[in-house]
Parts: structure tokens; sequence; C-alpha cells
């Protein structure tokens, strides 16, 4: 039985994709650590760990801790900065292939932008993804959380730089759509949904917080409900494209995302458990995409029928 | 050592899949060996390395677990064909793993971390507390040149004796004591209750032995509890013996792109950064781990 032929390319905003499947930031590390276990240059996209301005130790051990079908982190974006990526780290990611979106953590807008200049026009940079969700940083504002600072950071990166911007949002919001709405009013070419939900874990037989931080980002399989409602309420509000992002470990989960209203994926902790798993998605994506009739993602994205019982 | 964001030792060599259990037995209290059948790890792991296990079809527990690669199972047919794993039953997935019979599948990813450096040593020094002795079989056996490991088979200068310095809280935990003397070992035991060996802690063991080779070159290899490896380390310093550690820091990952593994490890200029134990680990020099 031959699939007839089936086109996985995929465009957001200005950003076009060899296919959907990316790999989510600072769960891929800065993809050489994964050359021996997955081929990268088959991937979609690629995203590195967040960079900032400044190097950052990132929080004490433990850092992260499992709790049901879940996992909780407090890394607190340790990372070498953005001069020690662009002069290590870029170089490699470049010469991969796929495309590569440097994602960025400014603690002021003007952090924002300064880095979005600096990184606009290198070689090998194909978009940027703005990290404007990252809960365990302290001292920073917490611009995913307020509509009208989403607004002034997306505005300000595209002012600064001419790569296409795709804004990643927090779960930990009252109201997910309204600060989309505001991304893209901001000139977003796509948003990407969702980051990590607060949560924490508790020791109760020494009074103690299992993380090190007290708080921190749930992820995994746990929190996919969760992120398929914010894509699917977020594709009712917004025209630009969405990438999904919670929970992803299977071909099931991927198109479950993509039929709810997500152009592209990312896989997130499920490479941790399962290093090969984003390949082995895009190997099953032509066929469960044929098993819809479709013969381009395009044709299945947003497709959820809700109307008919 | 390298800069903070990459490492010689990624798991380039690194193999994924699903293994079948060959032989799960009890050693000791708590403690059981599970033999799996992996060609590809087998073939590539060195003394020191790991691997990652995960019940298979199970998101809870959802993360594999780091494992000490204990040994390595080979034929004449079919040289290296699989590896052992011992293990301390000591919560969810080491429960479940005790109860896995053969035939069972279990997934895996390995061999990962850089394994013990071949340095010289004519007298080698292993001090393992509890559970810690798992990497340390492979390690002897070629150090008394009986086994190489590795893809192509490392080459490693010889010792002239190991002797292996094993504490445990009582004698029903000491697991593996044979394979240990089978391999030409001088074993010396440390119980916290006396059952065996010598009353005390391990770490008292490690003067004697250092004193018994008289001037040669000596090293000293440890692995176990935290408290009991900055103990170590601070004894090989005041003997003035090079030592190295083997950090059982969790992990989530095991290979290198999640950042939760860290331990404070000093650079040359003697600041401390957190670096991953699991690419650039878990086997560090004592002198460079801030305990
Ligand atoms: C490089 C490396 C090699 C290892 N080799 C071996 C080995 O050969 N044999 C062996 O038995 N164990 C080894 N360990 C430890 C082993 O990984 C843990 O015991 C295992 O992850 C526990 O899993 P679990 O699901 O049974 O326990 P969980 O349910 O995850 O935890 C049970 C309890 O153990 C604690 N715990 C979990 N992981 C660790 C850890 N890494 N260190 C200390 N406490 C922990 C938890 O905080 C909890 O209190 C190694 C660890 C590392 C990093
Ligand atoms: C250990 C860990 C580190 C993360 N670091 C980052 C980061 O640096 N930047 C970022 O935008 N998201 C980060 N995330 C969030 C993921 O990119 C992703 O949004 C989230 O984990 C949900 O997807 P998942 O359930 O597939 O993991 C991190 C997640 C984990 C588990
Ligand atoms: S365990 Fe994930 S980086 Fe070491």
């Amino acid at each position: 039985m031959s699939t007839p032929a089936v086109s996985l390319e995929v465009q957001l905003g200005r950003l076009r994709l060899a296919n959907p499947i990316m790999v989510a930031s600072g769960t891929f590390g800065y993809a050489r650590e994964m050359a021996g276990l997955v081929d990268l240059a088959r991937l979609g996209g690629i995203l590195p760990k967040t960079i900032t301005q400044e190097p950052r130790q990132g929080n004490p051990p433990p850092r992260t801790v499992e709790t049901t079908a879940g996992l909780l982190n407090s890394i607190g974006l340790d990372n070498d900065g953005i001069e020690a990526f662009i002069e290590r780290l870029l170089p490699y990611l470049a010469g991969l292939g796929p495309a590569i979106v440097v994602s960025i953590a400014g603690r002021t807008a003007d952090e924002f932008t300064q880095m979005a200049a600096r990184l606009d026009g290198l070689p090998g940079v194909a978009a940027l993804e703005l990290n404007i969700s990252c809960p365990n940083v302290s001292g920073g504002v917490d611009f995913g959380v307020n509509p009208t600072s989403c607004c002034g950071v997306v505005e300000g990166v595209r002012r600064a730089c001419s790569l296409p911007v795709l804004a990643k949002l927090t779960p930990n919001v009252t109201d997910i759509v309204s600060v989309a709405k505001a991304a893209a009013d901001g000139g977003a070419d796509a948003i990407s949904l969702i980051n990590t939900c607060l949560g924490m874990a508790v020791d109760w037989r020494h009074r103690k917080p299992r993380l090190g931080n007290v708080l921190g980002g749930l992820s995994g399989p746990a929190i996919k409900p969760i992120a398929l409602r914010a894509v699917y309420q977020v594709a009712r509000a917004v025209d630009i494209p969405l990438i999904g992002i919670g929970g992803i470990a299977s071909i099931d989960d991927t198109m479950e995302f993509l039929v709810a209203g997500a152009t592209a994926v990312q896989i997130g902790t499920a490479s941790f458990y399962r290093p090969g798993v984003s390949i082995e998605i895009l190997d099953a994506l032509p066929d469960a995409l044929t098993q819809l009739g479709a013969t381009r993602v395009a044709d299945v994205v947003g497709t959820l029928d809700v109307e008919t019982k | 050592m390298t800069d903070k964001q990459s490492s010689p030792t990624y798991a380039d060599q690194a193999w994924q899949g699903v293994t079948t259990i060959v032989e799960n037995v009890q050693l000791a209290r708590d403690t059981y060996r599970v033999r799996l059948r992996c060609p590809e790890i087998a073939q590539a792991v060195v003394p020191g390395q790991f691997v990652m296990l995960r019940l298979p079809g199970s998101n809870d527990p959802l993360l594999g677990r780091p494992l000490a690669v204990y040994d390595v199972l080979a034929d004449k047919a079919d040289g290296a064909w699989g590896i052992d794993v011992v293990y301390l039953v000591v919560g969810q997935m080491t429960g479940r793993l005790a109860g896995l019979a053969a035939g069972s599948l279990l997934e895996a990813w390995g061999p990962l971390g850089n394994g013990f450096p071949p340095l010289p040593a004519e007298h080698l020094i292993l001090v393992a507390g509890g559970i810690g002795q798992t990497p340390f079989l492979m390690l002897a056996e070629e150090a008394l040149g009986r086994r190489r490991f590795g893809n192509p088979p490392r080459k490693t200068p010889l010792a002239d004796r190991v002797t292996f310095c094993y504490g445990a809280r009582s004698k029903d935990y000491l697991a593996g004591v044979e394979d240990f003397q089978r391999a030409g070992v001088d074993v010396r035991l440390a119980t916290d209750d006396g059952s065996a060996g010598h009353h005390s802690l391990v770490t008292e063991l490690i003067a004697p032995a250092v004193e018994q080779s008289g001037p040669a070159v000596r090293r000293i290899v440890c692995c176990g509890p935290e408290a009991m490896m900055e103990a170590t380390a601070a004894e090989a310093r005041r003997l003035g013996v090079p030592c190295q550690v083997s950090l059982e820091t969790p992990m989530a990952c095991g290979i290198g792109i999640c950042f939760s593994c860290v331990a404070r490890i000093r650079d040359a200029s003697g600041n401390w950064d957190y670096r991953r134990t699991c690419v650039e680990g878990p086997v560090f020099d004592a002198d460079d781990v801030v305990f």
C-alpha cells in the first residue's frame, strides 16, 4: 500500500518549516547533545535552550522532581549568555539544516529588543521565540501575564529586527486569549502555546518542598489537556498560526493539537524519556494525515468539529 | 575541562531501544541484578558509564532512571551481548523492576557519561558505600587485565593490585562480594552494625589500604552517598593520593538536555559553576567537586 504524496511543509507567518515537528526550548539542550540519538537534519525546527543577555547560574538543585505523569522543573534559565551562544553554539546549529528558532528571555523590554537586534542577520538564525513565560525567573517582569506588556515586548522586537517572531505564552493567566490577541496585535508571526504550568510538590514527612526553588513548572503528559484547551481557545480568537506544546509524546498527541488548531508542534519533556520520539512522530505523520484524507498539514489544522453530535 | 555548554562525552555512542530481561535475581537484601540483552550497549560501554532504564508503556513513573553498568556479558559466538545492572529497591521504578520476570521488556538508552578515565595506578583503591559499588567490578576487571571494554576496546594502564573497601549498613546488604574476589580483588568490608568486616565507617579502611602498598603510584576511586564521598575525598587529600568520585546526582534525561543533574564543579581558576553530571560526569576529580 503506498501513501499518496503528502506535503509536510508549514508556514508560520514569515517562517517556513520543512515539517511541523519542532523540539521545544529547554528540553533539547543545544542540539549537539542529541546528535547521536536523533537525525537532527530531519527536524522541522530546533529551539535551543533559552538564552539571556548575561550568563545565569540557574537555580540550586534539586531542579526537577517527577510527579504523576509529569515533571516539575525550576532550572532557572541556566545559560552562559547571548555572546557565548553566538560564539560557541550558533555555528554548530547553523550547519544542521532545520530552522533554528532562538529562544530569548529579557528582564526588561529593552533587553528583549537588544538581544533581538544582536541576533538579527546572523547566519543560521531563522526566527526568534520570545520566552515571556518562564515561571522560574525572579527579578524579571512577567510580560506574558499582561496583554499590554506582552504587546509592547513583541512590538519592540519586531521593530528591532527583521526576523520572524514567535511569542511563547504562559498558561498561568486568567485569560490566555487576551494575551494571545495582544501578541498578535504586537506583530507576532505565530504564538507558541504553552510554557509550563506553575506547580509544586511537597515532602510532608520532612515538611519540605521537593524542589530547591519551592515552585516550579509542570510539563509532560499531565499538562496536555491544558495545552490543548489553550490552543483551541486561542485558535478561535486570532488569525495567526499557533504552535502546540505540552505533553506531546506520540503521533496521536500531535494530530490532536493540529486538529485543535495548531499549525506545528514542539516536543518537550518526551525527549527526556524517549530521546528519539521527535523523529518517530515525524515518520508517522504522513500516514496520519492520509487517514484524514489530507495531502498537506494545513488541511487538518483547526478542523475540530464541535457542532455535530 | 571545556566550557559549560559542550562536553567531550555526549551520548554519541548511545543506542536507544527496547531490551529483554534475560534474568532478574536477588543478590542481597533489597538488592537485585537484572540481566539485559542489548548488544549495542554491551559492546560500547566502558567502566563507570551508566544506562537509563524505563518501564515501557507507563507514564508513572514517567522518566528513565540512571543505573550503572555492573558487568558485560560476552561469549565466543556473539561477542558482548548483554549487560548486568545491580540495583537497590528504593522507590517506584526499582520497586516495579524487582517484580519483572525474564522475558519482560525494558526501554533503555546508553551507554552514557564519561566513565572512569584510564589513568595509571599500580595500586587502585576502590571505595564504595552501599549500592555505590556497582560501577567498580568492570573497573577492577579492566585494571587487572582480565577484561577490556569499549568499541574499539580501550587501552588502560594495568594495576598490580586492586583493593576494594566496601561499606554497607549490615551484612545482609553486601552484594557481589564473590564477583570481586573472583576477579582477583582484595575485598575489605565494613558495616555500620559490625555484622561483617570492620565495625566502622568504610572511610576508616582507606588509610590502612594505602599504607600497605608502600611507595606505589596509587589512585582512589569512590562512589556512594555524598557525605561518604566527601569524607573519602578529604582522606585522599590527607594521604596525598589522587581521587576520583562518581556522583549519583538525580537525573531526568541522562543525555544532557534538561540541565537538572547539576553539581557544583570548580574550574581551573577555582570558581565553581553548575555542571551537568550526566554528560560531564558522573566521574569527576574529587578536588573539583564542591560538596
Ligand atoms: C550515574 C548514576 C548511577 C547509578 N547507579 C545505580 C546503580 O547501579 N544501582 C542503584 O541501585 N542505583 C543507582 N543509582 C541511583 C538510582 O538512579 C536511583 O536509586 C533510582 O533512580 C531510584 O528510582 P526509583 O524510581 O526506584 O525511586 P524514586 O521513587 O524515584 O525515589 C525514591 C527515593 O530515592 C530518592 N532518590 C531518587 N533518585 C536518587 C538518586 N539518584 N540519589 C539519591 N536518592 C535518590 C528519592 O528522593 C526518594 O526519596 C545511580 C544514580 C546515578 C546518577
Ligand atoms: C526541564 C525543562 C526546561 C525548560 N526550559 C525552557 C526554556 O529554557 N525556555 C522555554 O521557553 N521553555 C522551557 N521549558 C518549557 C518547554 O519548552 C515546554 O513549553 C513545556 O515543557 C511544555 O511542553 P512538554 O509538556 O512537552 O514538556 C522547559 C521545560 C522543561 C521540562
Ligand atoms: S539528566 Fe538531563 S541534563 Fe543531565
